[in-house]
């Protein structure tokens, strides 16, 4: 125990235990998004889970040589320094970086949201790291990395049983919609709601493009009600959002 | 704290020059590494970034230090974390494949501003330690990541066809090969071939061969090319 607490101290040691655990623990739960092909990979989540390591140390540093070196200009100022104040910026700075991989694509979906999300929470986990706050750590490792590993089985398993599901679909031309559409009612599919877009731009072979939002009538594979709706003649594009 | 930085912490001349070198060292050995791999961000942005943190902390501590102004040493360094990330995200971009790229750039660009705060506060130790952890991991980790990204289990797949109803074989054929089809994307006309494409996301058993699994969905019936992407 004495040497924990030695280790909450700044010192040399601490240092380069904290900046150490930062890259291992940023490192491990990188790997796994990498597994996924996520485009953070392992080396962002280190790099990112490094830095913010180094801006909590760094702070205390700074209240250090306050305390030390600086100690006459302390005593003539009287003004402290806040060891939050760097990390607080971390929040911040790595949920913008994290918004530049969110994607909202030409099927308007959105993707990526995981991604920001977990690198911002392995963020904060490097500021505990960079605190000296070994069991916040250790605890928020193990959270962060269930909740990648475990809970995708569960996301899938509510995707794949939903009866719930988001088509996008192209159309050659717009006004033979009703087909397709009553292909999905033969079907004893319900329709919600349907988003239309119409395009304006005839020269670019833009096609006209509509979000169906339907509730199946029964559980069953989306891939192959996809691809058994591709059949239909109109029909130029087709994804489930 | 190590004895041996003591005389290079001061505001002085010698202390002044010991921040800038280092600062323009470390952001150079980070940025030249980048530069190495043909990255946006290279040896001179690092260095600039590296450089301009540097003196953010170390203004900082001069206000405070030496002209004895009621001011918090870290206010002026904390703004360059938020601020750098936003050079950060404008090196982040989507290819048309929708696959994002530079979000390594970015996060080495940010952390390169972190390392030149430790510099322009003179927390030498801090600095060199990380600009060490940076270089192990950019350039010992990025082998073993390609080395992972062999392993992956989820794949991508393009394919060519000639007519509609053989994805439905597509399909059964990866039923019957336990592959499992995670997502489909079908566009009828696309590609240069003016052919119909689908885009498949296909997770596989641990350990199967990707390009068995091509090759046995390039041999179904009425498929013209299937390629990983």
């Amino acid at each position: 125990m004495e040497e924990l607490e030695y280790l909450r101290e700044l010192n040399t040691a601490s240092v380069c235990l904290r900046l150490t655990l930062a890259v291992v623990f940023g490192g491990i739960i990188g790997m796994d998004r990498e597994h996924k092909r996520r485009p953070a990979g392992f080396r962002t989540y280190m790099l990112v889970c490094l830095g913010a390591a180094l801006t909590m140390v760094l702070s205390q540093y700074e209240e250090l040589m306050l305390r030390t070196e600086w100690a006459d200009a302390f005593d003539a100022v009287g003004v402290k320094t806040d060891v939050t104040r760097f990390g607080a910026q971390v929040i911040n700075g790595i949920g913008f970086l994290g918004t530049g991989t969110i994607l909202v694509t030409g099927q308007r979906e959105v993707k990526g949201l995981t991604t920001a999300a977990g690198l911002w929470a392995s963020a904060c986990m490097g500021l505990a790291i960079g605190a000296g706050f070994y069991e916040c750590m250790l605890l928020g490792f193990v959270a962060i990395f269930l909740s990648i590993r475990l809970f995708p089985c569960i996301e899938d398993l509510a995707m794949a049983n939903s009866r719930n599901m988001n088509l996008y679909v192209e159309f050659v031309s717009l006004e033979r919609m009703g087909e397709f559409i009553s292909e999905i009612k033969a079907r004893g599919i319900r329709i919600f709601d349907v988003e239309i877009e119409r395009s304006m731009d005839h020269r670019h072979l833009q096609h006209s493009s509509a979000v169906f939002y339907l509730y199946l009538p029964k559980k069953q594979s989306h891939t192959q009600l996809v691809t058994s709706l591709s059949c239909c003649p109109d029909v130029y594009a087709i994804d489930e959002i | 704290m190590l004895e041996c930085f003591s005389s290079l912490r001061g505001m002085d001349l010698w202390g002044i020059s010991a921040r800038v070198v280092l600062a323009v060292l470390c952001g150079g050995l980070i940025g030249i590494e980048r530069e190495h791999k043909r990255r946006p961000a290279g040896f001179r942005t690092h260095i600039l970034i590296c450089l301009g943190a540097a003196m953010t902390t170390a203004t900082g501590q001069y206000l405070y230090v030496v002209m004895r102004y009621p001011t918090d040493v870290a206010r002026m360094g904390a703004q360059v974390i938020a601020g750098v990330s936003f050079i950060g995200a404008g090196a982040i971009i989507m290819t048309k494949r929708r696959r994002v790229r530079g979000l390594t750039t970015a996060a080495g660009l940010w952390v390169a501003a972190i390392v030149g705060l430790c510099c322009g506060a003179a927390f030498y130790e801090g600095a060199l330690y990380a600009t060490v952890l940076v270089l192990v991991a950019e350039v010992f980790f990025s082998r073993l990541e390609y080395r992972l990204l062999r392993n992956v289990r989820e794949i991508n797949v393009y394919v060519e066809y000639a007519s509609p109803s053989c994805l439905t074989g597509i399909m059964e054929h990866c039923h019957t090969s336990g592959v499992k089809v995670v997502d489909a994307e079908i566009t009828k006309k696309g590609g240069e071939s003016n052919s119909a494409c689908a885009i498949f996301t296909l997770q596989t058993r641990k350990g199967s061969d990707h390009g068995r699994i091509l090759q046995e969905i390039a041999r179904a019936e009425g498929v013209l090319l299937a390629e990983e992407v």
